[in-house]
């Protein structure tokens, strides 16, 4: 799964996961600690990400693992302990965004969307972002994008899960995440040169 | 091939393209049209950019804190034994498990010294709650001021100071706050003397905690004593930036959960030495 292109290939850590693993689910704190810190940055800028908020993002972080957590005696290692977690990482911080009605991938979004679209404006200069981009910049631009539009950049260029993984997880079709992807990195091309051009005039 | 369709399917084009080279009527168009050339490039430097942002924040220690004392109070903690050494060898340097001590025999001279940890911890709420409800003031006359002492939660919410309690604990741990958030810049010239003798003085506080934590061993101590540099850390920082920001709100609340997160750090080593 491309969710876990980050996982933990090196064998040592592997190892220490592991073996973890076993310890927590003999009630172990330690290894309950260990597990945490080893994953602890992926989940919690995965929820930041999602939901531009630190002390939300810190309490959706706090709920994944407690899910993990009580469910690790039934982790068996069919797929990556990684994967797991970062999978129900993303099933509560959707489950969160649809409590509070906000819009994972939704029609009416795509079709405001498609409205605002940002347009090439062709003939004119300075369309290009000069091969670098600041990261606070991005990351200020992401939480401009809207809920729906987030969600799918978030996932697949963040977090690296596929349109199927996606469609899977937000309910939606796999042509609708593409588009949705293609229309969200447009609307950051646009954010990231009107920031350039802002700082430019500031200073 | 247009422009238009170009755009279209430029992103699909590129997550496919693991290779960099697009199909030959799309690498064609890229080529000769200058600004589909540059969407492109800039499509993909978005990629390639937002990749790095996985896993680039790191959570404050107090989620680590909460996530420990929900899984003590659901009993999914059932065994405090020190994970083995062999284990604990090869982990990597950032994994610093919180070594929760087998059961400690306590004494009750052991107990009767760890009293203390509770009203220091209930204070350092109360000194957090002192220190976003009200503003910064001049230094004298801040000092001047009774700390508060002993806060319930709903108090230490609403930023209320209440009758000192156990006073000479409480003045201990609210000389921190009392004394950070006098701050830069009030022109007052005693500021970094009485700056100093109030991280003097925390600093003692501090030691206290460790030396009580320590007869759990000495691994447990290195944690909780990183746990502590990195609270007390947070605190500093926040405080300094109130006290050049003291009307930004968010700033004040991160100040408050600072000091909570300190509060819960002295209530988790009260919880497991009792």
């Amino acid at each position: 799964m491309a969710a876990g292109k980050g996982d933990l290939t090196d064998p040592k850590q592997g190892s220490t996961e592991a073996e973890a693993i076993e310890q927590a689910k003999q009630g172990h704190e330690a290894a309950f600690e260990v597990l945490y810190h080893l994953h602890k940055r992926r989940v919690y800028s995965l929820c930041l990400r999602m939901v531009s908020n630190p002390a939300q993002a810190e309490d959706l972080a706090q709920e994944a693992f407690l899910q993990l957590f009580r469910k690790i005696s039934t982790f068996r290692g069919e797929s990556a302990f990684s994967t797991w977690l970062h999978r129900m990482t993303v099933n509560v911080v959707l489950m969160q965004l649809r409590k509070k009605g906000l819009p994972v991938v939704s029609l009416e979004e795509t079709l405001e969307a498609e409205d605002e679209a940002p347009r090439k404006e062709f003939g004119t200069k300075d369309l290009k972002l000069t091969g670098s981009i600041d990261r606070l910049q991005l990351q200020r631009a992401i939480d401009r994008l809207p809920p729906g539009y987030k969600t799918v950049f978030v996932l697949h260029d963040v977090e690296g899960f596929e349109h199927n993984e996606i469609a899977q997880l937000v309910g939606c079709s796999i042509g609708n995440s593409k588009s949705q992807l293609h229309k969200a990195r447009l609307k950051l091309r646009e954010y990231l040169k009107f920031m350039r051009a802002e700082k430019a005039k500031t200073g | 091939m247009k422009c238009s369709e170009v755009e279209r399917i430029l992103s699909e084009v590129l997550d496919g393209a693991s290779s960099g080279t697009f199909p030959t009527d799309v690498d064609a168009h890229v080529k000769s049209c200058p600004d589909c050339s540059d969407l492109a490039s800039d499509l993909k430097l978005i990629a390639s950019e937002a990749r790095q942002l996985a896993a680039s924040e790191e959570p404050a220690p107090r989620v680590w804190l909460r996530i420990a004392a929900e899984l003590r109070a659901e009993g999914l903690i059932r065994d405090s034994s020190i994970i083995d050494s062999s284990t604990r060898d090869s982990e990597p340097a950032f994994a610093r498990p919180v070594i929760v001590p087998v059961p400690v025999p306590a004494s009750p001279g052991w107990r009767w010294s760890a009293l203390w940890l509770a009203p220091v911890a209930a204070a350092v709420l109360a000194a957090g709650a002192y220190v976003i409800g009200h503003k910064p003031a001049p230094q004298v006359a801040k000092l001047q001021v009774p700390p508060p002492a002993v806060a319930s939660p709903a108090q230490v919410t609403q930023a209320a100071p209440v009758p000192a309690a156990p006073q000479q604990v409480a003045k201990k741990s609210v000389a921190p706050a009392g004394g950070n958030v006098n701050g830069a810049g009030n022109g007052n010239e005693t500021g970094p003397a009485v700056e100093a003798a109030v991280e003097a003085e925390a600093s003692t506080e501090d030691q206290q905690f460790l030396s009580v934590v320590s007869t759990l061993g000495p691994s447990t101590r290195a944690t909780y004593e990183n746990q502590l540099k990195a609270v007390n850390a947070d605190i500093r920082e926040t405080q300094a930036y109130v006290d050049r920001n003291p009307q930004d709100v968010d700033a004040r609340q991160h100040l408050m959960d600072a000091y909570q997160q300190k509060a819960l750090l002295y209530q988790i080593a009260l919880d497991r030495i009792q």
